[in-house]
Parts: structure tokens; sequence; C-alpha cells
């Protein structure tokens, strides 16, 4: 395990490694020790220097930097252009970077052009001998799967994987200076954030409901307060998102999204597997339900068998009156 | 100009059961279109409506695939191929997007391919920029809308967790698509009823002239998820159930 590469991504508001990244440090700056490798980072876009030098408090030996306006967001072409350059420059045998829909499409590209092993939606790497074993769920969590790669390995990783590293005394960090040629057969016109955007797998906590709140404007009366009360998003069944009531950007499960909070809460759902692909791992989960026998009680931490009309207004005042 | 949509056959649902040698068993599950496969055909038929072009629904799967491949001929698609062969039964990505390249590349003065944005068994999202790198041509991922398409170049808008990036692309190129970039037909019957005993052209890698890809990763264990800590239920009236949740998620450090 000669040298461990993450691809790091900026905090919003300074050049310096997000949350993920410092995940991904944490586990890279063990994997490099227990080996005697190196850790290094890939840092692009304007600051790349900086995030590659922040980095180094958080265990990174290395910093593979490509500057540039252009590469704030780049396109396909333009990121695996420069991963490509790192990637030459030095010699990894693991590439981490985060699971998220960009990273997923730049980390498979980078793997294909390499002929590697590309591993997307992985929640744990280690050491085997040679080669390395990675764990990444498939059919909605219902399979964990131990993925083996002898050469060298792309990871794309999901967020709370790995417990996030702690300051320390800072390195030095090595800064590479990437030259690379930007061309792309894609040009992005423009970005805009998306209306109405929740970003459930960022949230905390989340509170969602399906079919059980009987309607669209009970819905809507009593899931996005009882979110406010909690301090989280608000999310929906399949069932609901189909049925119009809901925008889909809510919808948590297999066709929908993959959350992880600390707190899930889950109102008038059923528990269709559909649903439980999308919410299983999140640490605490809440279920009220007037139906005992639902499935969604043999995922739930903690049950409330009752009517969510009663049971919310009840719960949004005992969490206000807390306060 | 021809177009492709790749198509997935998944379980409808995921209970699916482990076998002894770690394979997945899916049996009894019905088999279907992966979701996200049912926008990708839809788009694709929409612009070939428009713009006068061939659908080719292509998989690399069993015989029994055909039976999704039927609906999407039922649904509109002008010709389907399968590659069925023992070499593709335990493929990873990479080598499943060597056999696509070379089928699509078979086709023929293929444009645009249009697949889902992930399947939903698999769910990596892998396929497509493994396709489009194996091709030589350009990817866009998580497309939620295509607004303009003609021979030379795509405009269209990706939709990622929290942006909309608005991008031009260069054709030929890989897509793929979303839920809610449109709202897939249901075949009418009388396409059912046409296509019903439509025999799938099935080709295995020896026809399309290569070996069996070798898999950069490989499966070496399936086991079920650990399961969850036993539930508890929480009893007593309305008022108490909920002062007592309130309490239990205060010592458990969430609130």
């Amino acid at each position: 395990m000669n040298e461990i590469m993450v691809i790091a991504a900026r905090a919003a508001d300074a050049p310096v490694p997000d949350a993920q990244t410092r995940e991904l440090l944490g586990h890279g700056r063990a994997l490099a020790n227990a080996a005697g490798g190196v850790l290094s980072v890939i840092a692009w876009g304007p600051d790349a220097a900086a995030l590659a030098r922040a980095c180094g408090a958080y265990g990174a030996d290395r910093g593979y930097v490509c500057d540039g306006e252009q590469l704030a967001a780049p396109t396909t072409d333009m990121a695996v252009a420069v991963l490509r350059a790192a990637v030459a420059a030095g010699a990894p045998r693991l590439i981490m970077s985060a699971a998220s829909f960009r990273m997923r499409d730049i980390t498979a590209a980078l793997a294909a052009d390499l002929a590697c092993g590309h591993i997307a939606g992985a929640t744990d790497i280690r050491p085997d001998g040679d080669q390395l074993l990675v764990t990444r769920p498939s059919h909605g969590g219902n399979v964990i799967n131990t993925v083996a790669c002898a050469g060298l390995a792309v990871v794309a990783v999901r967020k709370q994987s790995f417990a996030e590293a702690s300051p320390g005394a800072a390195r030095a960090v090595a800064l590479v200076t990437l030259d690379v040629p930007m061309t792309s057969r894609t040009r992005v016109i423009a970005r805009r954030p998306r209306a109405g955007a929740v970003n459930l797998g960022d949230a905390a906590i989340v509170v969602s409901g399906g079919r059980g709140l009987g309607s669209p404007e009970h819905y809507h009366a009593l899931i996005p307060r009882l979110a406010a009360a909690f301090g989280g998003a608000w999310g929906a069944s399949r069932a609901i998102v189909d049925a119009g009531w809901v925008p889909y950007d809510h919808q948590v499960g297999q066709t929908g999204k993959t959350v992880t909070p600390k707190l899930y809460v889950a109102c008038g759902i059923s528990g269709a597997i559909q649903h439980l692909a999308g919410m299983r791992s999140s640490r605490v989960i809440v279920a009220i339900n007037k139906d005992a026998a639902a499935p969604i009680f043999r995922v739930a931490t903690y049950g409330i068998v009752g009517d969510v009309h009663e049971i919310i207004p009840l719960l949004i005042a005992e969490l206000e009156s807390r306060r | 100009m021809n177009l492709v949509v790749c198509l997935k056959q998944v379980p409808q649902q995921n209970n699916v059961r482990i076998g002894a040698d770690h394979t997945i068993d899916a049996g009894g599950i019905e088999p279907i279109i992966s979701l996200f496969d049912e926008y990708a055909i839809e788009e694709a038929l929409v612009w070939a409506e428009r713009i006068g072009a061939n659908v080719t629904v292509v998989s690399i799967g069993d015989p029994s695939w055909s039976d999704s491949m039927r609906r999407a001929l039922a649904m509109g698609a002008t010709d389907a191929l399968l590659i069925h062969d023992a070499a593709c039964a335990e493929l990873d990505t990479h080598a499943t997007a060597q056999i696509a390249a070379a089928a699509i590349r078979r086709i023929g003065d293929v444009g645009l391919v249009f697949c889902g944005r992930n399947s939903t068994d698999d769910e990596t999202g892998a396929f497509v920029p493994a396709l489009a790198r194996a091709l030589g041509w350009a990817q866009a991922t998580y497309v939620g809308a295509i607004q303009q398409l003609d021979a030379t170049v795509a405009q269209l808008e990706r939709h990622l967790e929290d942006e909309v990036e608005q991008l031009e692309v260069q054709l030929p190129a890989v897509l793929s698509v979303v839920k809610g970039i449109n709202e897939p037909r249901y075949p009418s019957l009388v396409r059912i009823r046409r296509v019903a005993r439509a025999v799938i052209p099935t080709l295995t890698l020896a026809d399309l002239g290569m070996a069996p890809p070798v898999p950069a990763t490989r499966v070496v264990q399936r086991v079920p998820p650990a399961a969850r800590p036993a539930s508890e239920i929480l009893t007593g009236d309305a008022a108490t159930q909920v002062r007592a949740l309130v309490d239990r998620l205060r010592d458990a450090q969430v609130l």
C-alpha cells in the first residue's frame, strides 16, 4: 500500500476539507500507516493549493494540485484529465472520493480509462494481503457485498462510513503542481441551485410521511411542522410521491434518495422494501403507524402504535415545550 | 442516426436471497425493466420520433430477459439485441461496458445511448461513464431534461443533488436519465400482441468478435445486513408514549 490518494472536496465557506474529506483522510491515514505508505490528496479549482495544505492537519503528506477558475466545478473530461495526471505523477494503490452523483460520474470514467477496479457506494475498505477488500451494499441494503480488487482501486465512499479525522499537528504537505490541458467534449452553459432542492442526504434528522397521513393536505399540515420541531428535513414514501402529494426530490427509498441520518422518523409509512432500502442504515429509527403488524416496526428502534393525526401534534407540542 | 437504449432486467423487489456460493437468488420475484431504464426508453422514443431515428434496445443477460426486451419493443423500440454468453455470468462494470461498447459499435451510426441513472439492484451508476469511455464518447449522467438534439450536439440539464448543470454535449455521447425526465408510456395491447412472439436477436461474445473481458474486481462474499437492534414499542396513552419517546431520543443523544 504505497500511496493512497483522496480526492479532496472543500467546505462551502473556506478552502478547508469538508466533513467527508476529513472522514476519507482519517481512514486513508490509518491505511497508509499500516502499510508504511504515503497519504496524498488531489485538489482542483481556485484555492486548490490552500485546500491541499489544509489537509495536512488531517494527515495528508502530499498534495497534487491543479488551479484554475474553470475547475471550480469541472466537466467530467477535465476532472478525469487532472486525476490521470495525478496518477501518472504518483503511484497510487487506492483512490478514494465521495459517492455524490458528480464523483460517481468522474471516478467511474477515471477507472475505465485506467482499466482498473471501480467500486461505487462503498462503506468500508481494508487491506487483505496484496488485495483490497471493499464492502458495498446493494439491492437496497439487503445484500452486503465484499468486493476484492487486486490492482489499483478507485472507490466512491458513502458518507458517514468512517470517523472524521481530528485536526492534529499540521504536516507540511509537499505540493505537486499538475499542468493539464483543459479540453472537454461537454461545455457548462450555466449552473443554478435546484429550485426547492432538499439535500436529504446531508440532514442529521429526517421526518418522512406516507399514505397513512391520508391526504396531501394532512401531509403538508403535519410533516414539515414536525420536521421543523425536530430541526430536520422532510421526506416521503414513493407511494405519495407517485400520487403527486410531494415532489420527487423528497422521495426516500430505492428509486429516490438513500439517507443515513442520526434520527429517522417514519410517520404513516408501512415500510415497503423499496422504502426500507433508503433509510434502514439510519442510527435511530422511530416508527409511528396505526398498524402494529407494519414491516416498518421491524427496523424501528422505537415504535408508537397509534394514529399519526393524534400522535404528531402531541409530539410537536412536546418537542416545542422542551426547547 | 440510430439511438440505443441499454436495458437491464432486475427483480421488482430487492428482497433477494443469497445462495450458498454467494450468488444472488431472485427466484420467485417478478423480473422487470429496471425503473430508471423505463425513463431512458421513453426519452429515446420521444427523440426518435422528433428526429426520425431508430431505437435499438441492447441488453447483456440471459434469454429470460427477452420478456423485458419485448416490453421495450411494445413501447415502440425498433429493434432489440441481446448479448448472451456463459462467460457473462459475474461481470463487473468494466467488463460489462466493454461488451456493450462492442454491441453498440456493431449496430453502427449510433449518435446517442440512453441509460437509466443506475440499476435498482446493483445501484452503482458506474456503467454509463464506463461505457462512454470504452466507446471514446462524451458522457452526461443524471440528465433531467433534454432541450435540444441534432446530429452533432445535445443541450441538456444534469440534475445533481443540489444543483442543475446546463450542458452542451458533443455527439456521439452516452447519457443516463433520472426519474421525472418524462412519464414512460404504457405499451398498447395491440403492440404487446404484435411483439408477443418476437424472437430477440441474440449474439455471443464470439459473434461480437471479442474474448471474455477480464473483470478488474470480483465479489468474494455476499451476506445479509446486520440485524437492527430489537424494537421497543412504547406503551401507555398517546401523551405518555410521546413523552417516553422524547425521553429516549434525548438519552440516545439524537436530539
